[in-house]
C-alpha cells in the first residue's frame, strides 16, 4: 500500500521533469518533506550527534535542501540530520523496536499508526515541553505519540463531462448510483472511506465519530460491483483520467492536478473532505534521544517551510501563523485555509488508531469477497 | 546416478560451506519469523484455528486456489500446443519458435501487467475496436477483476509450461509415431495413443511448475484486480506491513511453503522432479 507521503514525492518529480518547478523548488520541498540530507559541511566536521528521519521517498538521497533541517542544525550545533527512505511502515518500525537494535529517530507515519503503535508500547511519547502545542492548528495535529508537521486531505472528485446536469455535492450523492451512475473509485483502505460511508447513511459530520464499523463497512462494499479500488496516488489519478471511474474519493494533491490538467473537467469539493494529520513519530529507544523531539519542535515551530511545500506538492501547512502567508492563489488548494478547513471534517486519528485493525480487515473482507 | 556411485566424504565437504551459508542466513531466519505464527498474539495453534473457523482466511485461500487452477489449466492447454507444434517443426523453425516463447519471459511482469491494462480497459484498445466496429454498445468488463488477473498470469505461465513439455516431448522417438502410422493408425490415434501419453510426465511437471509460481503471484493480481481480489501473497504482506498482525500474516506463509512442499512431495513420486527444475532432460 502506497503511503500519501510516497505519492507526494512522486508528483513533485513529475512536475519537475515537465518544467513546471525549478530544481531548487524541488529540492526545498523534498527537504520539507523529509526527503534529502542535511549533512552541512560545518555540521559533519563537529559530527557529533546525528539524527535519522525516515521517510517514504525513493530518491532520498539526490533530494538536497534545508526547509526542516537547516532551522534546526543552525540552532543546535553539533547536530547533523540524515535522512533514510526505506519507507517506515507501522510493521517495520515494530521489526525495528523489537530487534532492539533502533536506528530510526524520527518516521513519517500517521496517526492511526501512532495509536497502534504507542498502544503496543513501540514509540516514545511526545514531550509537549519541548514540541509547542500551540504551534498547530487544534485539530488533532498534536498526539500522544505523534505530531503533523503537514496535513493532507481526501477529497470527493469527479468528471464534470459525465454528469452535465450538475455533479455531486455529497458523499450521500457519491453512493447514489440511480442519481449518478457510472464506476466509483475508492481506496483500498478503510481510512477516511468509512467516514465517508457514515456521511453518506446521514449521520451529521459535526458527531461523526465513534463510526458503526458493521454499517459503514456494509455501505461501501454495497459499491463494490461498480467501483475500482486504488492503492497508489497515481493509480488513483489514472483511473480518472482515463475515465475508468467518473467519481472518486482521492487525496487533495491528486484531485488539484487533475483539476488543473483537465482545464476544470475534473473538479474536486472540500465540502466533507476528511481532514488528515502527516504526524511524524519517534521509535522507542531511538539512538538520537531527546534531540528528535527538539527537531521536531522546530519543524512544527517554522511556518515558512510548510508554506514552500504547500507550494510544491500540496501539503497542507499545520501551523496555525502559515495560512495567512500562503499566496492568494494558492488557497484553494490549502486543505488548512480557513475557508476550506471550515467545510471539512477533521479525521479522528483517536478512534482510528483504536478502530483501524478491525476496521480495515473488515473492509478489506468485504470488497474482496 | 548410480554410474556416479556413492559419494565420498569429499563431496560433503565441498557442499558444506553453501549449505552452512544458507542454514545460517535463509532458513534459520525463516524459521524464526514462521514461529511468530504460534507465538502470537498468544501460544498455541489460534491462528491455524483461523483455517476453519474465519471466513475470511478461506475466502483468501479459495480466491487463490480457484484463480492458480484455472491458469494452470489455461497455461496447459496453451503450452501444449505450441510445445506440440514446436516438436514438429523443422529444426531451423524450432529455433525461431523457441526464441518466441523466452522473449516475453525476458519483459518485466510489471511491463506486461500495464500492457494488459493498455490493452483490456474501458477506453482500451480491445473494447474500442469491437465498439467502433459496432460488435457491442458498452465496453465489456475486461479488467478490474479476476477475468483480468486470470489473463495476465496465463501470458506469464505459458512459457513456464511450455519448457518442460517441449523437452519432455523431444525426448519422443519419432520412429515409434511413425511405425503407429505405418500399422494403420490415422493421425488422432496416433496422437490419443502414442503421442500424449508419452508426453504426460512432461504435462505433469509443467502442471506443478506453473501451479507452484502461480501460488506466490503478487504484482499481477494487484494491477489487474482493480483491489477487488486478494490472492495470499498480497494478503500476508498486508498483514505484516500494514495490519501488524504478524500472527496472521506469518501463519499464512507457513501455509503456503507447507501447501508447496505437499504439492512437490506428491508429484515427487509420479514424476521426476529434477526435470521440472532445469536438470535431468
Amino acid at each position: 500500500m502506497q503511503s500519501f507521503q510516497q505519492d507526494c514525492v512522486e508528483l513533485a518529480f513529475r512536475r519537475f521533469r515537465r518544467g513546471e518547478v525549478d530544481r531548487r523548488t524541488l529540492l526545498a520541498g523534498l527537504a520539507a518533506l523529509g526527503v534529502g540530507s542535511f549533512v552541512g559541511g560545518e555540521a559533519q566536521a563537529q559530527a557529533a550527534r546525528k539524527l535519522v528521519m525516515v521517510n517514504w521517498g525513493g530518491l532520498a538521497n539526490q533530494g538536497f535542501g534545508n526547509f526542516y533541517g537547516a532551522p534546526f542544525v543552525a540552532a543546535n550545533p553539533g547536530w547533523t540530520v540524515e535522512q533514510d527512505s526505506t519507507g517506515p511502515s507501522a510493521g517495520r518500525i515494530r521489526s525495528m523496536v523489537e530487534s532492539g537494535r533502533v536506528t530510526w529517530d524520527m518516521c513519517d507515519s500517521s496517526a492511526s499508526s501512532s495509536f497502534l503503535l504507542g498502544r503496543q508500547n513501540l514509540l516514545t511519547k511526545i514531550d509537549y515541553s519541548i514540541v509547542k502545542k500551540e504551534d498547530t492548528l487544534p485539530v488533532g495535529f498534536a498526539l500522544e505519540y505523534g505530531a503533523a508537521p503537514y496535513s493532507f486531505s481526501s477529497v470527493l472528485c469527479y468528471d464534470s463531462a459525465k454528469f452535465p446536469n450538475g455533479g455531486p455535492t455529497s458523499w450521500k450523492d457519491f453512493y447514489d448510483l440511480q442519481k449518478f451512475p457510472g464506476t466509483r473509485l475508492m481506496r483500498r483502505d478503510a481510512l477516511a472511506t468509512l467516514d465517508a460511508a457514515q456521511m453518506a447513511l446521514g449521520k451529521d459530520p459535526a458527531h461523526l465519530y465513534p463510526l458503526d464499523i458493521d454499517a459503514t463497512v456494509r455501505k461501501a462494499a454495497s459499491l463494490r460491483r461498480n467501483a475500482v479500488f486504488w492503492n497508489s496516488g497515481s493509480e488513483s489519478e489514472q483511473f480518472l483520467r482515463t475515465g475508468e471511474a467518473v467519481m472518486g474519493m482521492v487525496w487533495h494533491t491528486r484531485a488539484t492536478v487533475l483539476e488543473r490538467e483537465t482545464n476544470g473537467r475534473i473538479k474536486f469539493l472540500w465540502p466533507q473532505g476528511l481532514l488528515q494529520a502527516g504526524i511524524m513519530v519517534i521509535p522507542r529507544g531511538n539512538p538520537g534521544g531527546e534531540g528528535a523531539q527538539r527537531l521536531l519542535a522546530s519543524m512544527l515551530h517554522n511556518p515558512e517551510p510548510q508554506v514552500g511545500l504547500l507550494q510544491l506538492l500540496g501539503n497542507g501547512p499545520t501551523n496555525p501563523r502559515a495560512a495567512a502567508m500562503v499566496p492568494e492563489e494558492l488557497r484553494r488548494k490549502n486543505p488548512t485555509d480557513p475557508e476550506n478547513e471550515r467545510v471539512q471534517v477533521v479525521m479522528d486519528g483517536e478512534w482510528w488508531g483504536a478502530n483501524y485493525q478491525q476496521a480495515n480487515a473488515d473492509y478489506i473482507d468485504a470488497i474482496t469477497g | 546416478m548410480s554410474s556416479v556411485g556413492r559419494p565420498g566424504i569429499g563431496w560433503w565437504l565441498l557442499i558444506l560451506p553453501a549449505f552452512a551459508l544458507l542454514l545460517v542466513f535463509y532458513i534459520a531466519p525463516i524459521v524464526q519469523v514462521l514461529t511468530i505464527s504460534v507465538t502470537e498474539p498468544s501460544l498455541g495453534f489460534g491462528n491455524y484455528q483461523r483455517i476453519l473457523t474465519s471466513s475470511a482466511v478461506q475466502r483468501v485461500i479459495m480466491t487463490t486456489l480457484r484463480i492458480c487452477l484455472i491458469t494452470t489449466v489455461l497455461a496447459l492447454l496453451l503450452g501444449y500446443a505450441i510445445a506440440y507444434a514446436i516438436t514438429l517443426a523443422s529444426p531451423r523453425a524450432r529455433g525461431w519458435w523457441v526464441l518466441a516463447v523466452l522473449v516475453p519471459l525476458w519483459i518485466s511482469v510489471l511491463v506486461r501487467a500495464f500492457a494488459w491494462v493498455t490493452l483490456l480497459r474501458r477506453q482500451g484498445l480491445i473494447n474500442n475496436t469491437l465498439i467502433e466496429a459496432g460488435v457491442i454498445t458498452d465496453p465489456l468488463p475486461l479488467v478490474w477483476n479476476e477475468f483480468g488477473i486470470v489473463v495476465g498470469m496465463v501470458h506469464y505461465m505459458v512459457p513456464f509450461a511450455v519448457l518442460p513439455m517441449l523437452s519432455s516431448m523431444r525426448e519422443i522417438d519419432p520412429r515409434l509415431l511413425a511405425a503407429a502410422r505405418g500399422l494403420g493408425a490415422s493421425r488422432g490415434e496416433v496422437f490419443r495413443h502414442v503421442f500424449l501419453p508419452l508426453s504426460l510426465p512432461g504435462v505433469i511437471a509443467a502442471a506443478v511448475l506453473v501451479f507452484i509460481f502461480t501460488l506466490g503471484f503478487y504484482i499481477t493480481p494487484a494491477i489487474l484486480g482493480g483491489g477487488k481480489t486478494l490472492m495470499v501473497a498480497e494478503w500476508i504482506s498486508l498483514q505484516i506491513l500494514d495490519l501488524i498482525r504478524w500472527g496472521l500474516g506469518t501463519m499464512m506463509a507457513t501455509v503456503l511453503v507447507l501447501a508447496i512442499l505437499v504439492t512437490l512431495a506428491v508429484f515427487s513420486r509420479v514424476v521426476d522432479l529434477r526435470r521440472i527444475f532445469g536438470a535431468g532432460a
